[in-house]
């Protein structure tokens, strides 16, 4: 649905995206990863048409990105807020009229969503009587009440407590299972697990990295396992496996291994069963944290 | 544009519900009344109701006709020695003692004022001016000049000044007005341009601050939020200056209704007409400060004032409103805009300060020509220059280069608004915000 192709940004001295292409597949999640610096915003900001590229080009439908697709756009960004003087309910009503929303609809689904989201009582209060939270709760219900084909997400989390964050990510899927496209950008990696189908990773204004979780996660896998067991361990790993470490803890002894080329898991489970008794066996498959710190150490 | 209406209406009804605005705009009229009611009655009292009561002893030998008292000084001629008089002066209900030595009437030397308090430069004036009389009366007496003569001598002059309008047709002006007028305007305009230019800035940079920018400009353009935001706080002013118009008027007459004959006042309110009655009337109002005023304000196109009046404001504040919005699109707080607001504030101080002294001293000159040209001062000086009378030229020159001007410093604002809004922790320069005037959207 969106398809973002040969971006460069030049700001006046430095290069905020270098040559970025990358496709957003329709009802998908899509993670936008990258270090602090790396040009994420400012590849939001051409996707919003908040900033436009110096050459590249964005599609959006299957046209050329345009003032039409605005209203088809809801945008979290990072660095968000509120007027601190209105009231909430004026203001999320503001809002979503000048995302096209007539004054009717708007608060049909503005009462909507504050009941939806446990904000039944909020419509009069001062956005600066209410705590950083349930600011962000508000921000939320305005980016997708104008019920936008794409939302972009810019770090959704920060400042919600755990329940609040299972509410709101609950809400993401939730749209998401209804056909909604999401582009998501954060530094937590485990919400990126959970969530993204797909991710790109940019670093120092560079794609580095792009595909489905699920493949690139098994691209870094590299054989190894970790085993726990009780027993003496007078066997011979020489051939078979490297141990890279080992915990002791009483007399359960825990290994982080690496098998050599050509062996599987079941090797190494014939050769230990006979003589210890095993606990645990499983492969370490490296998780997204793994792979980012990997990939921009580089 | 449907974007921009609904941004002009939030900042519009924001501020207008504001406690602080209903205050300032029901508040000010109450004290400008209040001054002018003052002045009202201090025109008709006097300066000083008081009267100082001098105790005058006179040793001159040939200067025996005594001073007159008036209204502001009584004098009482005593019998007893100076310095005997001035032991005693606290006890006496005289307010000061004036001695009068055996001077030389050619060059009179040696007179002097003494009281428990020091006397004021007015009543020093006073006292001065009816010695001076009384020597020069005895001096022409001395040359045979008879006391009629004398007192037909005396004349009382109050010059009608007139001024012949665009029409051909011979107006009554009468300076003074025209100047309490024009100052009353100049001070207005600078207020307002500043007040409300400032509330622009500070509009954006709450926007800056709170961090709403990025979701406004992921839906409207930087530009329509700019103009939104700078026709609804125009809207706002305007607002405010109606009021005060309609509130000052109708609480000031009131005002006057207290302190003139209700009858008069009545009566030239309700006859439209210039009848004979009223003629009469007004030239009796005439002989006061206040009947003088008063004409002079009927026979000001206050209307036409008020119209191009308006115009000025919203030509003036647009012009550098949009400087202004272009200051707060470049720093992060507030305290920040300080070496920016310095060139911005520079022309208009300066436009105040010569409007204010040259022009209205001078009002048809040179400078005030120029000064009425420049986009920067022009609406200060216009403004200033509007009670006078300014040909029809240079009203539509002025205010072609004026709409110019706002074009230019909109368009200009605008530039380094769009870059601006988005730069967070950078400390901006001049140099910095020039480079966003040319960087490429």
């Amino acid at each position: 649905m969106l398809s973002v192709k040969n971006i460069v940004k030049q700001y006046a001295n430095h290069r905020a995206l270098d040559d970025v292409s990358l496709k957003v597949e329709e009802g998908k999640i899509f993670g936008l990863l990258g270090p602090n610096g790396a040009g994420k915003t400012s590849l939001i900001r051409i996707i919003t048409q908040i900033t436009a590229p110096d050459s590249g080009e964005v599609i959006f439908n299957g046209q050329k990105l345009n003032a039409n697709h605005i209203n088809q756009i809801g945008y979290l960004p990072e660095e968000r807020g509120l007027y601190k003087k209105m009231e909430i309910g004026e203001q999320v009503l503001y809002l979503s009229k000048l995302k096209g929303l007539s004054t009717p609809e708007a608060t049909k689904r503005i009462k909507f969503w504050f009941e939806k989201l446990d904000m039944g009582s909020w419509w009069n209060k001062k956005v600066e009587d209410l705590s950083k939270g349930m600011q962000q709760k508000v921000q939320f219900v305005a980016t997708v009440l104008h019920h936008p084909e794409l939302i972009i997400l810019d770090e959704p989390f920060s400042g919600f407590d755990p329940v609040n964050a299972d509410l709101i990510k609950n809400e993401i899927l939730e749209l998401n299972a209804k056909g909604t496209t999401f582009i998501f950008s954060t530094h937590r990696m485990e919400s990126v697990e959970e969530l993204c189908d797909n991710i790109a990773l940019i670093d120092k204004s560079k794609k580095i990295l792009d595909g489905a979780v699920d493949d690139i996660k098994a691209s870094y896998r590299n054989n190894t396992y970790v085993i726990e067991y009780n027993g003496e361990d007078n066997f011979d790993n020489s051939g078979l496996f490297d141990v890279l470490e080992t915990v002791e803890i009483k007399d359960t002894k825990r290994l982080k291994l690496k098998l050599r080329d050509g062996f599987s898991a079941n090797d190494v489970l014939a050769l230990m069963l006979p003589k210890v008794h095993i606990n645990h066996l499983a492969e370490v498959i490296p998780t997204m944290n793994d792979i980012f710190i990997e990939r921009v150490k580089k | 544009m449907n974007k921009i209406l609904l941004i002009i209406r939030r900042e519009y009804l924001s501020r207008v519900k504001k406690k602080s605005f209903i205050i300032m705009t029901f508040l000010t009229p109450l004290i400008i009344a209040g001054f002018y009611g003052l002045i009202i009655y201090f025109s008709y009292k006097g300066i000083s109701d008081k009267t100082d009561k001098i105790a005058v002893v006179n040793e001159h030998k040939t200067l025996t006709e005594k001073l007159t008292s008036n209204k502001n000084v009584t004098y009482e001629y005593v019998d007893k020695s100076f310095e005997n008089l001035k032991k005693i002066l606290a006890q006496t209900d005289y307010d000061y003692i004036l001695y009068l030595p055996d001077f030389n009437i050619d060059s009179p030397k040696g007179i002097q004022l003494i009281g428990t308090k020091q006397a004021s430069l007015t009543l020093d004036g006073r006292i001065s001016d009816s010695i001076e009389d009384l020597i020069r009366d005895y001096k022409l007496k001395k040359s045979g000049i008879s006391q009629t003569d004398l007192d037909n001598l005396k004349s009382s002059v109050n010059i009608d000044v007139k001024k012949i309008g665009d029409t051909g047709e011979e107006e009554n002006s009468s300076a003074g007005a025209s100047t309490v007028i024009a100052f009353v305007a100049g001070v207005l305009m600078f207020m307002f341009i500043m007040l409300y230019g400032v509330q622009v800035m500070r509009g954006v940079i709450e926007e800056k601050t709170s961090r709403i920018i990025e979701v406004m400009i992921s839906s409207v353009k930087p530009f329509q939020l700019m103009m939104g935001k700078i026709i609804g706080i125009a809207m706002v002013g305007l607002t405010q200056f109606l009021l005060w118009i309609v509130l000052t008027f109708s609480i000031s007459a009131l005002a006057i209704g207290a302190f003139v004959n209700k009858d008069e006042v009545k009566k030239m309110a309700t006859s439209p007409q210039i009848s004979a009655a009223q003629q009469v009337q007004t030239t009796a109002l005439n002989d006061s400060p206040l009947g003088d005023i008063q004409q002079s304000l009927q026979n000001l196109d206050l209307g036409k004032i008020i119209t191009i009046f308006i115009f000025y404001f919203l030509g003036g504040y647009l012009f550098y409103s949009a400087l202004y919005a272009a200051i707060g699109s470049a720093v992060d707080s507030e305290t920040e805009t300080q070496q920016f607001m310095m060139p911005v504030m520079m022309p208009l101080l300066l436009g105040y300060a010569l409007s204010l002294s040259v022009v209205t001293n001078d009002p048809y000159g040179n400078v005030a020509f120029w000064l009425s040209m420049i986009p920067f001062t022009s609406p200060i000086a216009m403004a200033v220059r509007l009670p006078y009378g300014v040909p029809a030229w240079e009203l539509s020159l002025s205010i072609v280069i004026l709409i110019i001007g706002f074009v230019g410093t909109v368009w200009f604002a605008s530039r380094i608004y769009r870059v601006g809004i988005l730069m967070y922790g950078k400390k901006a320069s001049f140099k910095e915000m020039m480079k966003w005037f040319w960087h490429k959207a």
